[in-house]
C-alpha cells in the first residue's frame, strides 16, 4: 500500500482520515458511539437545522413572540450560539460519532459497512423528497400564516439549512439506525 | 421462490474463534474487515457474501459448511 495520504476528490476526504475514524485512534470519543448519545446528538442537529430555516422568519417571529430590546438580544444571542454549536460543532462530533462512514470511499470500507452507508443514501434521498415537499408547501401556503409571512424573507436561511440537511442526512441516518458503529 | 434479504445465516464463528484464542480485532485483521462486523456476523445480524464467507472459514480452517448455514446449529456441535 502507497504511504501517500491519497485524497478522494469526490467524497472530500482523505485516506489518513478516514482510517483514523475508522480505527478506535479516536478513542477518547467512544461514549459519543453509542446509540443513545449518537441519537441525542442527531436531535440537536436537527433542531440546529430548523433553528437556522427559523432564521428566514425572524422578523414574523420576533413579532409573534413579542421580543423588543434586551429580550430580543439575549433571545437572540442564545439562539445562534446555540444554532452555531448544533450545526457546526454538531456536524463534527456527528461525523467522529459515525465513524466517517456516510463519507468514506467504498475502497476502504468492508461490505457491510458499505452496505451501511448505501442504505443511509437511500433513506436520506426519502426524507430529502419529503423536505422538499415541506419547502414547497411553505412556499406555497406560507404567506397565509402569520409567522411565516415576513416579508422581508429572502429566504437565505431556508437555503442554507436545505443544503446543511442533504450534507448531513446520511451520517445522520447512520447515527440514528445503527445499533454498534 | 422470493428473495428475503433479511434471511438470518446461522454461523459458528465465535465458538470456533474462541477456540482458537483469537479476539475479534485478530480475526478482523486476517479476513480484512472491522471488528464490529465479526460482532455484527457472530450475533447472525449481518449475512456475509460468499467471499466473506469462504475468507472467513479458511482463517479459521473450516469448511464453510461446517462453518454457515440457512439452518440453526444445534448446540454443542
Amino acid at each position: 500500500m502507497s504511504k501517500k495520504n491519497k485524497i478522494y476528490w469526490l467524497e472530500g476526504v482523505t485516506e489518513k482520515q478516514v482510517k483514523s475514524l475508522l480505527n478506535d485512534e479516536n478513542s477518547k470519543f467512544s461514549w459519543l458511539r453509542r446509540q443513545r448519545n449518537r441519537r441525542v446528538l442527531v436531535l440537536f442537529m436537527a433542531m440546529g437545522i430548523i433553528g437556522t430555516a427559523l432564521g428566514s422568519y425572524y422578523t414574523g417571529l420576533k413579532e409573534e413572540l413579542r421580543l423588543d430590546g434586551s429580550a430580543e438580544i439575549v433571545w437572540l444571542t442564545v439562539a445562534v450560539l446555540f444554532i452555531l454549536f448544533a450545526v457546526l460543532v454538531g456536524y463534527s462530533l456527528l461525523r467522529i460519532a459515525v465513524r466517517g462512514i456516510a463519507d468514506a470511499p467504498t475502497e476502504l470500507l468492508d461490505e457491510r459497512q458499505v452496505r451501511v452507508r448505501d442504505t443511509s443514501y437511500r433513506y436520506a434521498y426519502q426524507i430529502s423528497g419529503y423536505l422538499l415537499i415541506t419547502l414547497l408547501l411553505l412556499y406555497l401556503f406560507g404567506p397565509e400564516i402569520s409567522i411565516f409571512s415576513d416579508t422581508a424573507n429572502d429566504g437565505s436561511y431556508l437555503l442554507i439549512a436545505t443544503l446543511f440537511a442533504y450534507a448531513s442526512l446520511p451520517s445522520m441516518v447512520i447515527a440514528w439506525r445503527e445499533r454498534d458503529i | 421462490m422470493s428473495r428475503n434479504p433479511e434471511e438470518p445465516v446461522f454461523n459458528r464463528i465465535e465458538e470456533v474463534r474462541t477456540a482458537m484464542g483469537l479476539s475479534r480485532q485478530e480475526l478482523a485483521d486476517k479476513v480484512g474487515v472491522h471488528y464490529q462486523t465479526i460482532g455484527y456476523l457472530e450475533r447472525e445480524e449481518y449475512s456475509p457474501s460468499l467471499v466473506l464467507a469462504l475468507r472467513i472459514s479458511k482463517t479459521l480452517n473450516q469448511e464453510a459448511s461446517e462453518l454457515f448455514s440457512l439452518t440453526s446449529f444445534k448446540k454443542g456441535k
